[in-house]
């Protein structure tokens, strides 16, 4: 109990005066993976999205700490440094921004505001190849503007490399498997694995397939249902899910 | 002296400050030393100084710039003002780096007029930069021979007052003709210019970045007009406005009867910062000619919220990201710039004008 790390309680929240998120619990601790399943409209982005502070998801009730603190009190941009990281599902195009300015402007941000040294321009962009490489993204893309004429695919590796250089502590990954082909999946999963599986991390996945599942063991799965978590239980659940569907399961 | 000004009645004027002029006019200068080191850019080529209209000579290296009277005159209504001792520069060969020109202003109104005549074949480069206080007033002529080549790139960084420009030009045939202004500081502009490509296969570009905050006034008016065919033309022009300030561009392409095989495009955006600002674009084309191709888009809009948070979700400070989208959204009219040092220069001067908006909150 002491040494959670992402700890939700009783979570409400509210898009545009529409409750969402009806009372939802969970805990993570460090070194877990946990994957959250559920079907269209459960609220799976909703939970990614008030978990990261964006704008017009209001938080009616609950609480959600990230190592103790009081995550909701926090701007975005300082839920980052607090080692929080959102990995899109839809990832934003950004064009005139190069993908090695926003991740140096960023990573540095995130520096400076936990009191470190920021990073040389070469320093910087030793690690951002090593991720590109590790990722199977071209190292060129890193100088094009940010996702801008990516594929669906580029996008969701792009999203890895950014957690590559940025290496949270927690991770919240919406739908990273959502638009890969198989051999881009895999990819994606050993980078999952590689970056993030380590004792001092942990991992929110959401996912609607099993199939990412495969590649990233979770240690626990959670089905999501009208804003609740209606069942948890280890990665066989998952393959349940698969089997017969969410409707039983979440009855 | 009287000043008479145009009234914002006249449609060509309508989006214009002028208020501050007569103010101004009736001032004199602070004088005093004045120090520009810091607005060369280091380009090896020759300089001038003008401190409120006058060559500084021992600051000043001119090279092929003659200083005395001009052979320009306007009838535009600021520009007339702009009459006698001047700069002119001639070149009939190719000019080996850019000339530098600082124009530092103390207060109260200077005026300048000013001759860029290109022979046939000729290429120069220049670089104007104005600073300081009080009311800058322009007049370039440039007339440039067959397959001639000008750039010229101008940045508007005053503090205070207002930087009045108006360039007349006559391309030639084949010949190049290129112009980016940055407005980056805290003075009103009006940047006006009527470019007449004047022979066949003319190329003419005018654009760039006009960043206005507080209660200031950026204004462009520009008029391409082809005369003869087969000439092109490329306005991109990017306004930003913060706090209620406005920033207005019209811009305007004229095609002759004779001038078939046109090729014309105007690209004006602007970007509001806050909804107590304003942008004001207006594109027109005014076709004579049947076989022409003329592409104008305007668009005004608001930062994109979704990237905002984007950046936020990665680490980056509200106000830094915002910078950076400001930054993204100017800078590919800074980028035609050719030279890499100058263009380096103006790009640096908008993120400096984009930190002070970081600061602000």
């Amino acid at each position: 109990m002491t040494n959670q790390m992402l700890k939700i309680d009783n979570l409400h929240a509210t898009v545009a005066d529409k409750p969402i998120l009806k009372g939802l619990t969970l805990s993570l601790n460090p070194g877990e993976i946990h994957a959250i399943m559920g079907p269209n409209g459960a609220g799976k982005s909703t939970l990614s999205y008030v978990l990261g502070g964006r704008p017009g998801y209001a938080v009616t009730d609950g609480t959600v700490t990230l190592d103790g603190k009081d995550l909701l009190a926090l701007e975005p941009h300082e839920r980052a440094a607090a080692g929080l990281f959102l990995g899109f599902q839809y990832p934003v195009e950004i064009p005139g921004v190069s993908n090695v300015q926003f991740l140096r402007t960023a990573l540095n941000a995130q520096r400076k505001a936990r009191g470190e040294e920021e990073l040389s321009a070469g320093a910087f962009l030793k690690i951002a190849r090593a991720e590109a490489d590790a990722l199977g993204l071209e190292r060129d893309m890193l100088k094009r503007p940010v996702n801008v004429g990516f594929s669906g695919g580029e996008k969701k590796r792009n999203e890895m490399v950014q957690m590559g250089i940025i290496a949270p502590r927690l991770a919240i990954l919406d739908e990273t498997d959502s638009g890969l082909d198989i051999d881009a999946l895999r990819v994606v999963g050993e980078g999952i694995n590689r970056i993030m599986r380590k004792p001092d991390k942990a991992v929110l996945l959401i996912t609607h397939y099993q199939r990412l599942l495969d590649y990233v063991k979770p240690d626990f799965v959670h089905v999501l249902a009208d804003g609740r978590i209606v069942r948890s239980g280890g990665a066989e659940l998952a393959l349940e899910l698969e089997r017969e569907g969410y409707v039983d399961i979440a009855a | 002296m009287m000043l008479a000004l145009p009234s914002t009645r006249e449609e060509a004027w309508r989006w214009s400050d002028l208020s501050a002029l007569p103010a101004l006019a009736a001032a004199s200068p602070a004088g005093g030393a004045v120090d520009a080191a810091e607005q060369w850019l280091g380009l090896g080529g020759p300089r001038l100084l003008f401190v409120d209209g006058r060559l500084d000579r021992d600051a000043s290296a001119p090279g092929a710039v003659a200083l005395g009277p001009v052979d320009a005159a306007s009838a535009h209504p600021l520009a007339r003002l702009a009459t006698g001792e001047g700069w002119t520069l001639a070149v009939d060969g190719v000019l080996p780096a850019p000339i530098e020109i600082a124009h530092i202003s103390t207060g109260g109104a200077n005026h300048l007029p000013a001759r860029i005549v290109l022979a046939a074949g000729a290429q120069a480069s220049l670089v104007e930069t104005f600073v300081g206080d009080g009311w800058a007033n322009r007049l370039t002529h440039v007339e440039l021979g067959e397959r001639a080549r000008l750039t010229r790139a101008l940045r508007l960084l005053q503090t205070t007052g207002f930087v009045s420009l108006r360039d007349e030009a006559e391309i030639g045939p084949e010949a190049h003709y290129a112009a980016t202004v940055l407005g980056a500081g805290g003075a009103g502009s009006r940047i006006d210019a009527a470019l007449e490509l004047a022979g066949k296969g003319a190329f003419a570009d005018m654009g760039g970045a006009l960043l206005a905050r507080g209660e200031q006034r950026h204004e462009a008016a520009i008029v391409m007009r082809h005369a003869l065919g087969g000439g092109v033309s490329r306005q991109v022009w990017r306004a930003v406005a913060d706090d209620s300030a406005a920033a207005s561009i019209a811009s305007r392409v004229e095609v002759a009867r004779e001038a078939q095989k046109t090729d014309g495009e105007q690209s004006l955006r602007g970007l509001l910062l806050k909804r107590s600002a304003a942008v004001n674009l207006k594109p027109e084309l005014e076709i004579f000619a049947d076989d022409v191709k003329c592409a104008h888009g305007a668009a005004v809009g608001e930062l994109d919220v979704r990237a905002l948070f984007y950046l936020e979700s990665r680490g980056i400070p509200p106000e830094a990201a915002r910078a950076l989208l400001t930054y993204a959204f100017v800078v590919d009219a800074l980028e035609l710039i050719g030279e890499g040092p100058v263009r380096d220069a103006f790009v640096a001067d908008a993120a400096r004008w984009l930190d002070g908006e970081g600061q602000k909150g």
